[in-house]
């Protein structure tokens, strides 16, 4: 299917990308490599352990707030 | 990623991918930062996460950070930010109370010759749906359409 209609965004979110049997992960790792170059991040490095999931998401936050304003204060060019 | 995943295979590593890489698995493809996976819970077979992240980040000293007596006990997350700086690894031997590695139901995928284990669509869907993310509630309608499983 090359077009899709969707009555909402939210509609348009939750549709899946339909992939050919087989070929899930090479695009998955084709996927994360564009997203890469597209926004680089700079993560911590080590181990890190967490009681609960939600801290989990916390630290993963702190990770992605700080990343987002290194990108904001990186001048475009 | 596949330096990785040979390594698990390698060492034997019971584990089982939970996240979006094992959505990728099943067609349904979306960007991620980390490999989320449940490891068995025991002793020996964290020492094989371990000897598996050695061999993949040139026996990375932060490794040994990742410890049995966390893992088994009162710190059932751990996240590990390898060198490569590309990508990291959340690695659960529990989630709540219900799941964890013995739990969750899970299919061999096969990807370059290496042998990768991965959640059920309806495994990734329960544990999917229940969670506060809005991008684990619209994991877990991707996956419920894709797979026409149903509302629970």
């Amino acid at each position: 299917m090359t077009v899709e209609r969707f009555r909402t965004i939210e509609e348009m979110a939750a549709a899946p990308v339909i992939v050919p049997p087989g070929e899930g992960f090479e695009r998955f790792a084709r996927q994360c490599a564009r997203y890469w170059r597209i926004a680089p991040r700079v993560y911590p490095r080590g181990v890190f352990r967490f009681r609960a999931l939600a801290e989990a998401q916390s630290a993963r936050e702190r990770v992605t707030d700080e990343n987002v304003a290194r990108m904001r204060a990186t001048p475009a060019r | 990623m596949l330096r990785v995943l040979r390594a698990f295979d390698r060492e034997g590593l019971d584990y089982v991918l939970i996240g979006a890489a094992a959505m990728g698995f099943h067609g349904v493809v979306r960007a991620t930062e980390d490999l989320d996976l449940f490891i068995r819970a025991t002793a020996e077979n964290v020492e094989r996460l371990k000897r598996a992240f050695r061999a993949a980040y040139a026996n990375d000293p932060n490794i040994d950070g990742i410890r049995a007596g966390d893992l088994l006990g009162d710190y059932p997350a751990v996240r590990y930010y390898p060198p490569s700086g590309d990508l990291y690894f959340d690695v659960m031997t529990r989630l709540g109370e219900a799941a964890n590695f013995e739990t969750v139901a899970q299919e061999n995928k096969e990807v370059e010759g290496i042998c990768v284990r991965v959640a059920t669509p309806a495994a990734l869907y329960r544990l999917k749906k229940g969670t506060v993310r809005p991008l684990d509630r619209q994991d877990a309608e991707a996956l419920r359409r894709r797979f026409d499983l149903q509302e629970e």
